[in-house]
């Protein structure tokens, strides 16, 4: 397959799984949507955590730009990708210290400290952060395929779907951040 | 020994098979023919049989509704089911004529246009969008009025006026329904699942006054032409309350609450009259429920003021069933 | 330009990504499935027809505990129920069907050498393996399979307590289905990217076959759709193995008051039925797009009103997104949302009503040529017409409340999917028969398949809607139980003897597809004179589908019997000619 034809296919595939992601987390929320308008819904303080999480993600999309402005002027992209990916995994941990602020809070995915709108609240942020792990793993093997001088400045495939995947993870996960702050309270 | 018989006998039909067809191929071979290849004769034939068999499959139609139309749901027995038998005979006839004239189309056009000689050859004709625009405008009026006639009769069962309705809890659980009368005080108790136990089955409040004068039955019992609103609960997993007869149907949701307003109008003895001395009404649940599902019933009753209040009389309330306890 | 890779054993057959091979992987796999999911109705159907006798041949195959004495256990029956349910819809019309012909047609069709993306494609069939086998495990396990129906409506599904089924066969269930649904998007990833960028020179969208406009629609409602069951999938996994409280509230079970407050059971069926309304679609476009390709060969005739019957395609797949409420009338819905659902509903009888009347005007002064697979091409007509007719009765919200969940509704589902998705599938295997193995299935075999499956298909499901207005509920053990449905035996008994005959008779369908295989006589390149691309590749089987350059297109597919030219056909390859316009 010739090799702008193999591009534009690897993008549009990527374009469509993620539209199908995209519909799994249209089915999680618009279920909050409507449990939410029924009785016993509770509020829920967002756990700062989930701030400094979100602020990780889009940071970590930026170096990714930068990384693909580089690449394109022929400069070795690595140690953006590697910030990407520290920045990404920083923000994973930050989720799981959100969660634990939150059983520190009392509010529990399941059992009798937990209600409708705190089980939504972790299994939300739990599915996004297991499609953020297909994610790093993506970072990873563009960071040793950097390491490895694989890209050229005619050819980063492997940076471009890494980086449209994990820009999408970032969106998703602004959408769902805003999403859950509104629907929260 | 049964099973090495089923299995030697099953070998035994495929091999002949096989033998079969090697020997038809053979013949065509013999023949220089190709036997798998569609003929003149083959379309004639295929034709013929497809005409027979339409014809048969329509007269089929006709003689299963005449065969078993007496084993349908008799007419209605409340005001708003007349009105869904009135809006179902229209629609059905709406779709056995569309359904008589389409078939009789195609397994016309199946005969008359089968490939049969060699100049029978095709039109070549790919479009006319008159005709599409024919075919799409006549179904959209057609379906407009459906549309129109169906939201009407809709509209007037669920908007039906409750103001004078009595209402009836039903409650429904594995594997049989209770009805709950409101008493004099013409209010149901509140309720919380959390007080199901014993005797209590249907977890009412006994702590709220308007509980005390209420009866749970084991049948429901309705008075003629008097208007009544069915509320419904279930214990456990989801029912469907379904009365055929009186064209009423409503699921019964844990957590919620749903209803149907309707208004009875035929009594139980007149439809013995009608259907034979064993006939009874029936409440049955038509939601998968479990192993007992087929026979998840209630009887039910349509009877004058005076039998009902005769029967309701009879019924113990609940502060005697559940607080007059040693 | 063909692959030269070695090939072992093992990339040819097993981890192919060759789009032929992978095809014929859910073919087989689908078809395998299929027997299963028809012999468990026909043990059901035993049972409802002569409730409470013993049968040997239910305890031959179910063993002495769910069949003690040769009577079915209740459980079991419901088990049956669900996983027949589940078999024939998932695993049968979906992946066996779109599976099959996507994968197979979709290169062939548009000139293209593979997919896209073949390592995606082999992914795809080896998740529904992986699925098919857990399924198949979870028929096995003590508790017995998933039996809360192949809805799977919590509570019932959610707490083992209420049935058996709900135990560990529910959990091995939505571990399958989620398997499932990935190995859906994977597939459906590929046909849309494969259609919208490989088409050879000269395929324009316009020139596609009405079965590449099929798919390419097909697979879009798939990935907007498959997901949202997923979401709905996970929260019941949630709700049974973790305590949380979805969909579950208020519940008194076995005694017990559990602690789950304000979940809703009907949140699970608005997410499920986003995609299960879908899901139809998804199973009856395949098969409209195999039927106007094959009724308009074998009819040697252009299909009528190509551009109406592509618009129509994508209005049924647009108009299948905002229906599902149809199926949850009765659910105490707000009533307004009733009418709207009914509005929508209702319309979706417009498009289907255009391509029934295409159909029937592409059979006029045609010259029909009665291939068994031209005979399941016109039995879909018949049965498309007849299901869909009855969707009237039940997309009318009034008149779904004394019909919904009795036999009527079976009837319906079974007309439009079990008889015209399937004589999709059936003709679709007998007419690409010879490009997928190089040789013809046995015609008369064909024909006895087609003619007693059409006379039993009709014979097993018309009499249900008669079941269905006398009141007879669905999923139901036995109807003994009620006075008012004793008169329905005998119609159940005509029921289960044709589901026998119909039954029967598919073995002989697979004995055909298996002999032909190996010992069927030869096919030549286009054996149906047929003008789309897949019959100018090779008869021999090959990677990269064209020797040398792949040929170009220039004209649309229908140029049947047109005037001027020499034969009744003219393949898309061919040039035109001077003066010839193009359709």
């Amino acid at each position: 397959m010739d090799i702008n034809l193999k591009n534009n296919t690897s993008k549009q595939l990527l374009w469509i799984g993620m539209a199908g992601i995209s519909m799994f987390f249209a089915g999680l929320t618009s279920a909050v949507i409507v449990r939410s308008a029924e009785h016993g819904w509770d509020s829920i303080v967002m756990p700062e955590w989930f701030w400094y999480s979100t602020a990780a993600i889009i940071m970590s999309s930026i170096f990714l730009i930068i990384a693909k402005m580089q690449v394109r002027k022929g400069i070795s992209p690595t140690p953006y990708i590697v910030s990407s990916l520290i920045l990404g995994l920083l923000f994973s941990y930050f989720q799981i210290m959100g969660w634990n602020q939150l059983t520190s809070e009392g509010r529990y995915f399941v059992g009798p400290g937990s209600n409708p709108a705190s089980s939504f609240l972790y299994v939300i942020t739990f599915a996004h952060l297991m499609h953020v792990l297909g994610g790093i793993i993506s970072l990873l093997v563009t960071t040793i395929k950097s390491v490895q001088v694989k890209y050229t400045k005619e050819n980063y495939l492997g940076i471009e779907l890494t980086s449209i995947y994990w820009h999408f993870l970032d969106v998703l996960w602004v959408y769902l951040f805003i999403f859950l702050l509104v629907s929260l309270k | 020994m049964m099973n090495i018989l089923i299995i030697l006998v099953a070998f035994l039909v495929v091999a002949t098979l096989v033998q079969l067809l090697r020997v038809g191929e053979l013949l065509s071979e013999v023949k220089n023919q190709d036997v798998n290849k569609v003929t003149e004769k083959d379309n004639k034939n295929q034709s013929m049989i497809m005409t027979i068999v339409g014809i048969l499959f329509l007269a089929s139609c006709v003689w299963q509704y005449f065969s078993w139309g007496h084993l349908m749901l008799p007419g209605a027995s409340s005001e708003h089911g007349v009105t869904i038998d009135n809006l179902m005979a229209f629609t059905m006839i709406l779709i056995i004529v569309v359904f008589i004239i389409l078939h009789i189309v195609l397994f016309y056009f199946i005969y008359k246009y089968r490939k049969a000689a060699d100049n029978d050859v095709a039109y070549y004709y790919p479009h006319n969008n008159k005709l599409e625009l024919i075919w799409t405008i006549a179904p959209t009026i057609v379906l407009t009025v459906v549309i129109l006639y169906g939201l009407s009769v809709w509209g007037q069962i669920t908007n039906a006026d409750t103001s004078k309705s009595e209402v009836i809890e039903v409650y429904g659980k594995q594997f049989d329904w209770k009805a709950r009368y409101p008493g004099e005080d013409k209010t149901l108790g509140s309720y919380n699942y959390k007080l199901v136990q014993g005797l209590n089955a249907l977890g009412v409040d006994m702590d709220d006054e308007t509980s005390l004068d209420d009866k749970v039955t084991r049948e429901l019992h309705l008075v003629v032409d008097k208007p009544v609103l069915l509320k419904f609960r279930s214990q456990d997993i989801i029912h469907s309350a379904f009365l055929p007869h009186f064209r009423v149907q409503m699921n019964c949701v844990p957590g919620m609450s749903t209803q149907f307003a309707f208004t009875p109008t035929k009594t139980t003895s007149e439809m013995k009259d009608q259907e034979g001395e064993d006939f009874e009404y029936v409440l049955l649940c038509n939601k998968i429920c479990g192993v007992a599902h087929y026979n998840m019933q209630m009887k039910v009753v349509v009877e004058t003021q005076e039998k009902y209040d005769a029967w309701l009389s009879e019924q113990n309330t609940l502060s005697e069933k559940l607080l007059t306890q040693k | 330009m063909s692959d030269h890779h070695n090939e072992t054993f093992i990339s040819k057959y097993i981890f192919s990504i060759d789009h032929k091979m992978i095809a014929k992987q859910f073919l087989i796999t689908g078809m395998f499935m299929g027997i299963i999911g028809m012999l468990m109705s026909i043990l059901f159907r035993l049972q409802l027809s002569n409730p409470g006798e013993s049968f040997a041949v239910l305890e031959w195959f179910l063993g002495d505990k769910w069949a003690p004495g040769g009577i079915l256990d209740p459980n079991m029956y419901l088990s049956l129920v669900t996983m027949h349910g589940t078999i024939l819809v998932f695993w049968v019309l979906t992946a066996g069907l779109t599976g099959t012909f996507a994968n197979f047609l979709i290169p062939l069709q548009i000139g293209a050498r593979d997919m896209a993306s073949g390592f995606i494609n082999m992914l795809s069939y080896w998740f529904f393996f992986a699925a098919t086998v857990v399924l198949l495990i979870s028929l096995f396990v003590e508790t017995g399979p998933a039996s809360a129906g192949w809805t799977v409506y919590p509570p019932l599904s959610a707490l083992p307590q209420a049935i058996p089924g709900s135990g560990l066969g529910q959990d091995l269930w939505l571990v399958a289905m989620t398997l499932f649904i990935v190995s859906s998007l994977l597939g459906g990833l590929n046909y849309i990217v494969t259609i919208l960028n490989l088409r050879t020179k000269g395929m324009s969208m316009s020139r596609l076959p009405l079965t590449m406009w099929a798919l390419l629609i097909v697979a879009i409602l798939g990935v907007l759709s498959f997901p949202v069951l997923l979401s709905a999938a996970l929260l019941l996994i949630f709700d049974r193995s973790f305590g949380t409280s979805f969909y579950l509230s208020d519940i008194v079970i076995g005694g017990e008051a559990l602690h789950h407050t304000g979940g809703s059971p009907i949140l699970f069926e608005h997410l499920f039925w986003f995609l299960g309304h879908p899901e139809v679609y998804i199973i009856l476009l395949p098969a409209l797009g195999i039927v106007s390709e094959i009724i308009s060969v074998n009819s040697r005739k252009p299909i009528f009103g190509y551009k109406a019957m592509v618009i129509s395609l994508i209005a049924i797949a647009f108009l299948s997104f905002i229906v599902w409420g149809h199926h949850m009338f009765i659910t105490g819905m707000d009533p307004f949302l009733g009418s709207v659902f009914t509005f929508t509903t209702l319309l979706i009888a417009i498009p289907s009503a255009v391509k029934v009347f295409n159909y029937l005007a592409t059979l006029w002064k045609a010259s029909i040529r009665f291939t068994p697979a031209m005979l399941f091409a016109i039995g879909f007509v018949s049965t498309f017409i007849t299901g869909g007719l009855t969707g009237l009765i039940l997309g009318d919200s009034a008149l779904d409340i004394n019909v919904h969940d009795t036999y009527f509704v079976v009837g319906h589902f079974h007309i439009v999917m079990g008889l015209s998705a399937i004589y999709g599938m059936f003709a679709g295997v007998y007419h690409w028969f010879p490009k997928m193995y190089g040789r013809m299935m046995n015609k008369k075999l064909g024909y006895i398949h087609f003619w007693v499956t059409f006379i039993s298909a009709y014979g097993v499901f018309f009499p249900m809607h008669f079941l269905g207005l006398a009141g007879l509920p669905r999923r139901y053990y036995t109807n003994s139980a009620f006075p008012i449905f004793d008169g329905l035996s005998d119609i159940n008994e005509i029921i289960t003897s044709f589901a026998i005959l119909g039954g029967l008779v598919q073995l002989l369908f697979v004995f055909n597809f298996f002999y032909s295989i190996f010992k069927g006589t030869r096919a030549t390149q286009n054996p149906w004179e047929a003008n789309t691309l897949e019959w100018t590749s090779p008869v021999e089987r090959m990677h990269g589908n064209w020797p040398g350059e792949i040929p170009s297109v220039h004209r649309w597919p229908y140029d049947y019997s047109k005037p001027g030219a020499e034969k009744d056909f003219i393949p898309q390859t061919e040039p035109l000619k001077e003066g010839e316009t193009e359709h």
